[in-house]
């Protein structure tokens, strides 16, 4: 019942009430569908066989897929693939050791003398002229 | 006494430890209930029991099953109302 090119609806999962075609059989239980769905593996037991069974060749590609799905009139939407980023990971912060300086020994300081600042000796103001003496 | 507007039980009762390290009676407003299978009645899964103001601000995502029909059908319910549609035409 599941054979290449048998059109079914995935009946489970988030692709679930979408129609697609078998495109290979893997083993007993498992097959690759395309169309409406996403290009991948699933288990016949989240299949319901629908009774069109279309020429399809093994591993047809995606645009074959479209082109045959456009036959029996079900468009379907081309998303742009996203582009491949790397997984953001989870670092566990690193706590930072407080780094110890040594110890810098500082060479003793010499002491100096302050030597007092001597003032430039200044000569006293001349005595002012004495007032003229009173005739 | 409580006061009157406590004095309904619209509000749950919760014991609720203080900063100070004493346990005082608090009151709270009741979870919502599970949501249930519109079909059979069954608790569905994945979908948390948001307080409204919670809810309003969580994704979409958190809120439903990435399914059609999703939060509102089981997962069995679904697989045979998928069928059905698929039989019938």
């Amino acid at each position: 019942m599941y054979e290449i090119g048998r059109v079914c609806v995935k009946i489970a999962g988030r692709d679930a009430g979408k129609k697609c075609l078998i495109i290979d059989t893997i083993n007993k239980s498992h097959v690759l569908i395309d169309g409406q769905t996403r290009r991948r593996k699933c288990n016949v037991k989240h299949l319901e066989p629908l009774g069109q069974v279309l020429k399809v060749t093994k591993n047809a590609p995606r645009p074959e897929v479209i082109r045959l799905f456009k036959g029996l009139k079900i468009e379907i939407k081309e998303t742009k693939p996203k582009k491949k980023t790397e997984k953001p990971k989870r670092l566990r912060k690193k706590k930072e050791k407080p780094v110890k300086k040594a110890p810098v020994k500082k060479a003793p300081e010499k002491k100096v003398k302050e030597v007092k600042a001597v003032k430039p000796e200044t000569k006293p103001a001349p005595p002012k002229p004495k007032a003229e003496e009173k005739k | 006494m409580p006061r009157p507007k406590h004095r309904s039980r619209s509000l749950r009762r919760v014991q609720k430890k203080m900063p100070g390290g004493k346990t005082r009676q608090v009151y709270a407003m009741r979870k919502p209930k599970v949501h249930k299978c519109a079909k059979c009645g069954v608790e569905l899964k994945g979908i948390p029991r948001f307080m409204p103001n919670k809810a309003k601000n969580a994704p979409r995502t958190k809120k439903r099953v990435e399914r059609a029909y999703g939060g509102f059908i089981c997962a069995s319910c679904a697989r045979e109302k998928f069928k059905q549609e698929a039989r019938l035409g």
